[in-house]
């Protein structure tokens, strides 16, 4: 779809959700590249209201592709970033869910933008930046910790999300994950699947508590500012309930070192830690901490070999596809030896 | 190494010229640009050095085969390790090596397993070697600007 096209298709569909609303209208819409599994874009929105006050208002427009890099429903990241909308852990408003294609060709949402942050690593390396890591990272894994300590049925997602018993929760991942390799690699993949064989054969203990697991929380999935403030988390189209331990593993994958030499390329293992066990109120168990970062080199490199066979189906042609699959498949395999204390 | 480079190029080379319009809009042409100049980036250091690579990965893994043949307690196994561990690479193209390759390392993924199943000196010996090839491969293929 052309933009003109999404543009008054988009006014359209806003303008039958704010029927107190005149003049609604769209501008400035850029589409930010970058996201592999979803189309965003942002615009500004503007219209008056029925007592006449002009208004204006930066949004977000996230729309699913033909083909993405991660194939979830819509409704999941939704009401994810809803249920943590208003408490300690920063995430936009969302505004409108549409899980049909009529209005824009493909399902989509509508959430405020979180605007004057920044979201890529890429600046992190450099000033004013570079001297914030240690107040970011720590607010980083303080915040993968209030998730970690949340109620899921509190805060409303026990109803959206499968749920998973304790015991349950590292055979589910790894099941899953294990089938989108067996179903999407293109070249055979030993160390992965040695990783599998050594992950089966010592499984976990069960989850201290089945909590929210954000899915793919690291350096470059929340805004950030130049003095380690973090304003907004994002990114939750792998939402769901597990142990939360995952999402402590995955931050820890070796592929978001960025080549710094730490995790998320910001903090000493160590101190990341302790911010994640104070603010969840969680234990990590050395063992079952190392079986979830071994376990996110698998689920990586099933992410990775997806984005590689999105693209050569042919249904999504877009670069950032490639990326993944030429960047970090090496990397994920070294990763993975680096986990197993082979590298 | 897939997405195949040839296709990828062949890809960025449309969406280059396309971008050359002059009605893209400059945010849409900057992002497009910039992946695509990091995969071009990407594709000149994997290309140069692909079938080298390809062609001393598939001798150590026929190698390791070999020994495999003569460890393994299958026979359906034995029989096609040593199929494969008796073949060379008889064309340089990146296509062939690459078949060829993902052959053999099928079969190493099923020979590992066998060995990590036992608990005998040999199969512990040739089980070390699996991951020294496992490690030497990684290092082999490593690209300039790796994460880790």
């Amino acid at each position: 779809m052309e933009e003109a096209e999404l543009t008054t298709r988009l006014a359209g569909y806003i303008a039958g959700q704010m029927p107190q609303a005149r003049d609604v209208a769209i501008t400035e819409v850029a589409r930010i590249t970058g996201g592999a599994s979803r189309q965003t874009y942002r615009f500004t929105l503007s219209w008056t209201e029925a007592d006449g006050a002009p208004r204006r208002r930066g949004l977000i427009l996230r729309r699913d592709p033909a083909d993405s890099l991660i194939d979830t429903e819509r409704r999941v990241e939704f009401e994810a970033y809803r249920a943590f909308h208003g408490t300690g852990v920063p995430v936009p408003e969302m505004l409108w869910l549409e899980e049909g294609s009529d209005a824009l060709g493909s399902p989509f949402f509508v959430a405020e933008e979180i605007a004057g942050f920044q979201a890529g690593p890429g600046a992190l390396w450099a000033s004013p930046y570079l001297e914030t890591h240690a107040v970011l990272g720590a607010r980083k894994w303080e915040i993968l910790g209030q998730i970690a300590a949340a109620d899921a049925a509190a805060v409303q997602l026990s109803d959206t999300l499968p749920a998973v018993a304790a015991e349950d929760c590292w055979r589910r991942e790894l099941d899953h994950w294990e089938g989108v390799l067996d179903a999407d690699e293109s070249e055979p993949l030993p160390i992965i699947r040695a990783a599998i064989r050594h992950l089966r054969a010592n499984p976990p203990p069960p989850a201290q508590k089945v909590g929210v697991v954000h899915g793919d929380y690291r350096t470059g999935n929340f805004l950030y500012d130049d003095q380690g403030g973090v304003h907004g988390v994002l990114d939750w189209e792998m939402c769901h309930l597990g142990d939360p331990l995952e999402d402590l593993g995955w931050s820890f994958n070796p592929v978001w070192y960025f080549g710094q030499g730490m995790p998320g390329g910001l903090l000493p293992r160590e101190s990341a830690i302790v911010a994640w066990e104070r603010a969840s109120g969680l234990r990590v168990d050395p063992a079952a901490l190392k079986w979830w970062e071994l376990f996110a080199c698998v689920k990586g490199q099933a992410i990775w070999v997806s984005s590689a066979r999105a693209w050569m189906d042919g249904a999504n042609r877009d670069p950032i596809l490639v990326y993944p699959a030429w960047a970090l498949i090496n990397a994920q395999d070294r990763a993975a030896l680096h986990v197993m204390g082979r590298l | 190494m897939k997405p195949d480079v040839s296709q990828v190029l062949a890809d960025l080379a449309g969406r280059v010229a396309r971008n050359a319009a002059p009605q893209i809009p400059a945010a849409q042409r900057a992002g497009e640009l910039g992946l695509s100049a990091m995969l071009l980036g990407l594709a000149a250091e994997m290309w140069d050095g692909a079938a080298e690579i390809l062609v001393q990965e598939n001798v150590a893994l026929r190698t390791l085969l070999g020994s495999g043949a003569r460890l393994s307690q299958d026979n359906a196994r034995r029989r096609w390790l040593v199929e494969l561990a008796g073949g060379r690479d008889t064309s340089l193209r990146l296509s062939a090596l690459q078949s060829a390759n993902a052959e053999l390392r099928v079969a190493l993924i099923a020979l590992h397993a066998e060995l990590e199943r036992r608990d005998d000196a040999e199969a512990k010996a040739l089980e070390a070697e699996v991951w020294g090839e496992l490690v030497a491969g990684a290092e082999r293929r490593r690209l300039s600007g790796s994460p880790i």
